[in-house]
């Protein structure tokens, strides 16, 4: 029945999932930042400035540092505030700012136990990265390693991309994985190695170019005039990622933070959010 | 050059044979019956089968003196051909070969893909509409390519489709009536299945006529089998506007483009498929064509298709049904066997028999016992045997005998799941899909339809051919 399960890949594979346009309501966003409120208000004024996109009919509210001494009293605040976006800075409220392999205890715990998403901007006190505040986001990345059907991920990096900005669209297919199948494979004899080489490549690279496709399609119909760009690549997942961002010159990452089948950060987004300390980061 | 009508006699030639010869080869062809009726239970394929009762009986008949071994003339030069080669239908075995190859390059074009995938966006995902569509599709597609073809396609979109629209619980019922439709879209054409070849070559029955008789029967078993399926099935239209718009979303994410990787191959193969019909329809009328046959011009197409994949031509060879051809090459052989041991002229007897009970119910009785054969063993052999044995009896080409045999062929595979291969595709479907369906089940579901249409076809015979 060789030719039932060829015919039943040719309609599975002519089945898309088409993107669909949503709002994504940012109505409140907090500003938690190191120090006092006063000291935080100021931090708060250059993510306004950043986020400009985000309009004027948004509430703020800033809190310093000193306003939580612990994790779960800044849960507490958030709780009564019920924000729709969290904007903090690397290693806040953290003794451990020289150790750039971390986010900071605070930071660590926050991504993991919120659903709201958090922009994470470099720390107020860096001196070797640009100032964020000078950037706008007239060039977004939405950044994933399973770009097809992540319509949550699209919409959140559409409603902070500026109108006739870009939304680089990103998808990095793990050359290491690929190869380590493919080396599997080569020690099949039933299966053509080179066809399935070829054709597993081909399919992994159109799953993604086709969503974009829906993308570009769906904020056609929407008149929303905002350049969609497309990055379908094959390499290491981190070292890829971060070339691109690099290269693009992203002024905002959009990525996922949360994974269904673990209670861990999602695998690519730790090591990335460690690794991007000069560009902002809203792990969604 | 035509062949020498010696090459043909050498089968027919009178000849002297024991009854306990005739009988011995009688069993021989008994269990070459069973044991392709237990096919999946002896775990081997049909041509294994044959290709050892055929190789068996060529080396009885030759040691029982049986087979003619003679040089022939073709063309005005003596060939030394092996005895089996000349007992093979080669324009049957080229309408299969090159059909099946000429499909398998065309659905390469996403032709195929692409109906399917847009009668299903048509029907906005409607259980109903679907089925009425699948259900035609399933027919066209079988009367245009072959039973089996058929139900791959449409049987593999009803399951993808059915999932996405998650109406898994409806599969069954699905795949049991394009199964069904198979058999009835299979009466439409002169090559839409394998009995109609061997028995319309036989009668000597045009494409044309072919479908003019066949026609009006397909349409109201069509119907007829759509009706008590969605009946039975309790398929439903959907209920609300909610519904229809969540069915509507579903299958709009369907792009019937996907499978095109060339929009000018896709428009050559639908181009090449309408002419292959029509080249078809009309072989029997075109010069130089008619001399060819049918078997040159499924080998002619093909070969035009799979120019445009010269470099990997090798791929679609691989992928030939080498099992079926096999078989029917070994059948062939084996029935030639039969019919120089008299096995023929005994069932011929039988057959008298039947077909002396008078113009009416004669031809009804062979209709109905020609279905119940066919329902428990592969309808070929019954075709290719009552063909030789018909073709004995030298009846018109219009005589509604040949009409009962063809009938009772293709619809006497609804009545069990080993009476067809497509109705075997559909339960392989079921089970690739989790679905339980054994033998006693299948009967107790299908048996409603196949007695349905077995009585519309028998009045049809009897009324109308």
């Amino acid at each position: 029945m060789d030719k039932v399960d060829q015919f039943e890949s040719l309609f599975r594979s002519a089945t898309k999932p088409a993107f669909e346009r949503e709002e994504v309501p940012i109505a409140s966003v907090l500003v938690a930042a190191d120090g006092s409120d006063e000291e935080a208000e100021a931090y708060g004024d250059r993510v306004r400035s950043f986020l400009d996109t985000l309009g004027a009919n948004v509430h703020w509210r800033d809190v310093g540092s000193d306003g939580f001494p612990t994790i779960n009293a800044l849960h507490e605040i958030l709780e009564a505030e019920q924000p729709d976006l969290i904007c903090t800075h690397r290693h806040l409220a953290s003794a451990s700012r020289r150790w750039q392999s971390t986010l900071g205890e605070y930071l660590d715990v926050l991504t993991q136990t919120t659903d709201t998403p958090v922009l994470v901007l470099p720390h107020p006190g860096a001196e070797d990265v640009p100032d964020f505040a000078q950037r706008d986001t007239s060039m977004v990345m939405a950044l994933t390693n399973h770009l097809p059907g992540d319509g949550r991920l699209v919409n959140t990096a559409l409603r902070l991309t500026r109108p006739q900005g870009t939304l680089a669209l990103c998808h990095i297919e793990d050359d290491l994985v690929f190869e380590r199948y493919m080396e599997v494979i080569s020690r099949i004899p039933d299966v053509d190695t080179d066809l399935a080489r070829e054709t597993i490549h081909a399919q992994l690279e159109k799953e993604p170019r086709d969503w974009i496709t829906s993308v570009k399609q769906a904020l056609d119909t929407a008149g929303v005039h905002v350049r969609v760009q497309e990055l379908v690549v094959f390499g290491h997942h981190l070292k890829t990622c971060l070339h691109h961002v690099k290269e693009q010159e992203a002024g905002l990452v959009v990525i996922h933070t949360k994974d269904e089948d673990q209670s861990a950060m999602h695998g690519l987004a730790y090591p990335l959010a460690i690794d991007l300390r000069d560009t902002p980061l809203l792990m969604a | 050059m035509p062949i020498d009508p010696s090459l043909l006699l050498l089968a027919s030639e009178p000849h002297d044979v024991s009854l306990g010869v005739t009988l011995t080869f009688t069993g021989i062809l008994v269990a070459l019956i069973v044991s392709l009726a237990l096919e999946e239970k002896i775990h081997a394929k049909k041509s294994v089968i044959v290709m050892t009762f055929a190789l068996g009986s060529l080396f009885l008949g030759t040691a029982l003196g049986l087979l003619p071994f003679h040089r022939i003339t073709w063309g005005g030069h003596e060939v030394d051909l092996p005895v089996f080669i000349p007992s093979v239908d080669w324009n049957v075995i080229a309408i299969i070969l090159g059909a099946s190859l000429f499909v398998d390059v065309v659905s390469k074009s996403g032709l195929f893909t692409w109906v399917a995938i847009k009668l299903t966006k048509v029907s906005r995902g409607d259980p109903v509409k679907l089925l009425w569509f699948y259900g035609l599709m399933t027919v066209v597609f079988s009367a245009v390519l072959n039973n089996v073809t058929a139900m791959i396609i449409v049987g593999s979109l009803t399951a993808v489709s059915l999932s996405k629209l998650g109406r898994e619980d409806k599969l069954l019922g699905f795949l049991l009536i394009e199964g069904l439709l198979t058999n009835v879209g299979g009466l439409l054409t002169l090559i839409s299945s394998v009995p109609n070849i061997i028995v319309g070559t036989a009668a000597g029955i045009s494409f044309v006529d072919f479908f003019l008789a066949a026609s009006p029967f397909v349409a109201v078993g069509t119907v007829l089998t759509i009706l008590m399926g969605a009946r039975l099935f309790d398929i439903k239209r959907l209920a609300s506007d909610a519904e229809r718009r969540r069915a509507k979303e579903l299958v709009s994410s369907f792009d019937e483009n996907d499978g095109i990787e060339s929009r000018a191959f896709f428009w050559f193969g639908a181009t090449m498929t309408g002419l292959f019909v029509i080249v078809i329809a009309s072989a029997s009328h075109l010069p130089v064509i008619k001399d060819l046959g049918m078997g040159y011009v499924a080998l002619l197409f093909a070969g035009i298709m799979i120019l445009r994949f010269k470099s990997v031509a090798d791929r679609f060879y691989q992928a030939i049904d080498w099992d079926l051809l096999a078989f029917f090459a070994a059948l062939f052989v084996t029935i030639n066997v039969m019919e120089r041991a008299l096995v023929l002229d005994l069932i011929g007897e039988g057959l008298h028999a039947i077909i002396g009970l008078g113009d009416t119910s004669g031809t009804a009785a062979l209709l109905v016992s020609s279905a119940v054969f066919s329902s428990v063993t592969d309808n070929i052999p019954l075709a290719a045997m009552l063909a030789k044995i018909l073709g004995a009896m030298d009846p018109a080409p219009s005589s509604s005998l040949w009409w009962a045999v063809i009938f009772g062929a293709n619809l006497g595979g609804n009545l069990t799941p080993i009476g067809s291969a497509s109705t075997l595709v559909a339960v392989t479907i079921m089970h690739k899909h989790g679905l339980k369906m054994s033998f006693g089940a299948f009967v107790k579901y299908a048996l409603p339809y196949a007695a349905a249409q077995i009585a519309l076809a028998t009045g049809y015979v009897l009324l109308f051919l």
